[in-house]
């Protein structure tokens, strides 16, 4: 009987050797996510939700290691409503719960929240613009997960090789922090490859007609009307409005549902409109495993901000493990390291020449065109390099 | 230059028929129970919703989806009218509190129910309109004729028929009208009817033009009541002045400067008719009402 016992306990402890089973349960390391999830905008903020879902899901069927000891990635969701104050009071709620790692969405909710974040040393990962009020060598911690008015860097010198005789250009953007600092760069974009941006147009978020701001831009005749980070149904209803106004150049759409953005601006409206930085078609078999996964669990269409959301959460992981550190600090200074393979290429934290720090997540940006009225794959543009962003951002 | 000026123009006229479409059934509500009907944003939003299913996509005939949607939201317009603004005695302070609780409640349900994708009718009259180098499609202009028409149906209604004249009666003087035999009750539920139904047609064609959301109510509710105010308490004419400005004003602000100084203009010529003519145009003084009303 003693050597029965002794030659089971040896099997079990040979057993947790060669498997590495831990008896104890994996610790959770939180990440707070402050998206939007009612209101106006809760489409992008339900499927930034399920890109980073699905993610931790991933994640979590293996786990992950830190100073040897095995977690799990839990993510705890905050509703931030569009508003920068009840963005405030998540991020108070997640401090209070001891929370050290926030996700947030939009830079109208994330922009308040950096000096705060800052201040305790919590690792702030934004989608959302908001150039330097949120990207500096003054917010070590803060991060952008993806491009947003820099976008414009890699977009603008595709449009001028593609495109040569797109010589002007209209903007427009909402009258908010993304809508300033998009327009800004731009124009100033536009002005540093030889091209004009002859209206920048500043309308209010949430207007319905675009028949005044559609005849001004029509009375000037620009090449190609670029509607930089206008909401998606305003940028569908002043597309409307644009052609039925008699407007007849080019548009440059940044929509995360594109098809919606042919239903609801017409057909005809939309027909040749260049989407910018949207996955239409997938393209390679991580696009197409991801486009499938949320076709069978959510039904079509796929919103762009699900893939979005996707690979941030397994760059944030990765930086943990390199890190080998709970530290926000030490994670941030990984996850400037960190290189991955995501669903639109391959994906890094950069854009020093810009910001004065490693702060923005790059990688490639898949365009697509509207043909016949569906949203078709266009071309995969590059990151630029420094040299090239450096050239674009004088004044 | 002359053709972006005429088109400064129509799109002024054609937005200003449009709030009008809006305003009208909330003038009548306002003119004739004196109540402040915050609902009435979502009475257009629930229509708009109503008609995107039954027509967007259960593909009902046009005119049929229409007057079924008409009856649904004259029915939820009802049921407000008789279970929250009667039990409050239609006092003005008590039905605004109500209402605009009872406005988020609805957005609320709204957003629940529906999700914040924005949805688009179909529209029923595709294609372009030129009129001396300016544009207008043909579901703007069909816009502006039944607006025009509903108008002058209002009108004809008010002023023709028994009901109208009911209805005016009750509006002038509710006691009088009471002892005369009529029925306060059921004019208060046939205002109600006719107000939801022209909400009805409001959202209807707000959601061919532009978007069928949870929140698209709020904007032009704010629109009305600017009109209302300018125009005048209860009076059509006066709302029907008052949209149109507001339309021309809306549209040359936003062209040459921006959609805040058209907000700011409006707001201007508001505070303007206030204090100059705090009756508006052709209506009633808010103080001479909740003095009459006390009375």
């Amino acid at each position: 009987m003693q050597r029965v016992l002794i030659g089971l306990a040896s099997l079990l402890l040979l057993f947790s050797a060669v498997t590495g089973a831990s008896w104890a349960a994996p610790k959770e390391l939180v990440l707070g996510c402050n998206f939007i999830l009612s209101g106006p905008a809760a489409t992008l903020g339900i499927a930034t939700q399920r890109g980073a879902e699905h993610a931790a899901e991933v994640i979590n069927s293996t786990g992950f290691k830190v100073q040897g000891e095995q977690y799990v990635l839990k993510l705890e969701y905050f509703d931030s409503k569009y508003l920068p104050a009840e963005g405030m009071s998540n991020l108070e709620k997640m401090l209070n719960h001891g929370i050290r790692y926030i996700f947030t969405l939009s830079s109208g909710v994330s922009v308040p929240l950096v000096e705060r974040t800052n201040m305790a040393k919590m690792l702030q990962l934004t989608d959302g613009s908001g150039a330097d009020h949120l990207t500096s060598p003054k917010y070590p911690l803060s991060f952008r997960v993806t491009p947003n008015n820099e976008t414009a860097y890699a977009v603008y010198p595709w449009l001028a090789k593609k495109y040569p005789q797109i010589k002007t250009i209209a903007n427009i953007n909402p009258t908010d922090e993304a809508g300033f600092t998009e327009s800004e760069t731009r124009v100033r974009c536009a002005k540093n490859l030889g091209m004009k941006s002859i209206a920048n147009e500043m309308y209010k978020r949430g207007a319905t007609d675009f028949y005044p701001v559609a005849t001004k831009i029509t009375a000037l005749k620009p090449d190609m009307v670029d509607f930089g980070c206008t909401l998606g149904r305003d940028q569908a209803l002043c597309g409307k409005a644009l052609r039925e106004v008699g407007y007849k150049g080019m548009f440059l759409v940044n929509y995360p549902d594109p098809g919606a953005f042919v239903e609801m601006a017409g057909r005809d409206a939309a027909e040749g409109a260049i989407l910018s930085s949207a996955i239409t078609e997938p393209q390679t078999p991580k696009q197409k495993e991801l486009y499938e996964f949320y076709v069978k669990k959510f039904g079509s269409p796929v919103i762009n901000k699900f893939y979005d959301s996707y690979d941030p959460i397994f760059m944030f992981v990765e930086a943990v493990k390199k890190a080998n550190s709970l530290d926000p600090a030490q994670i941030a200074e990984a996850l400037r390291t960190v290189r991955w393979d995501s669903v639109y290429g391959e994906m890094y934290v950069g854009m020093e020449s810009l910001y004065g720090i490693k702060s923005c997540f790059c990688r490639p940006l898949p365009m697509g065109i509207i043909k016949n009225g569906k949203p078709m794959y266009l071309d995969t543009v590059a990151w630029p390099s420094s040299e090239v962003i450096a050239k674009l951002v004088r004044d | 230059m002359s053709a972006a000026f005429g088109q400064i123009i129509l799109t002024g006229v054609t937005m200003g028929l449009i709030y009008i479409m809006v305003a009208l059934g909330l003038t009548l509500v306002f003119g004739v129970m004196r109540v402040v009907n915050f609902v009435h944003g979502e009475m257009v939003m629930l229509a708009a919703f109503s008609m995107y299913y039954i027509y967007g996509v259960w593909h009902v005939n046009f005119v049929l989806a229409l007057v079924v949607s008409a009856a649904l939201v004259s029915a939820v317009g009802v049921f407000f009218q008789r279970y929250l603004y009667k039990p409050l005695k239609y006092d003005m302070d008590s039905v605004m509190i109500c209402a605009l609780g009872a406005s988020y409640a609805i957005k609320s349900a709204s957003w629940l129910a529906f999700g914040p994708v924005p949805r688009h009718i179909p529209t029923v009259f595709p294609g372009m309109l030129h009129f001396f180098g300016a544009f207008l499609s043909k579901e703007r202009a069909a816009a502006c004729v039944i607006c025009i028409a509903l108008t002058a149906g209002l009108y004809l209604v008010l002023h023709k028929t028994k009901m109208g004249k009911a209805i005016r009666a009750v509006e002038q003087d509710s006691e009088a009208a009471q002892v005369l035999g009529i029925s306060i009750d059921g004019v208060n539920a046939m205002v109600f009817v006719i107000g939801c139904s022209l909400a009805a047609v409001a959202g209807t064609f707000s959601g061919i033009l532009f978007a069928v959301e949870p929140e698209m109510g709020s904007d032009p509710l704010m629109k009305c009541f600017m009109i209302i105010l300018i125009g005048g308490i209860g009076s059509i004419p006066g709302a029907i002045v008052a949209g149109l400005m507001l339309g021309l004003i809306d549209s040359f602000s936003e062209t040459l400067f921006s959609g805040e100084m058209a907000f700011i203009i409006g707001f201007a010529l508001l505070m303007f008719i206030l204090i100059v003519r705090p009756k508006g145009f052709f209506g009633y003084d808010i103080s001479e009402l909740t003095t009459r009303r006390k009375e």
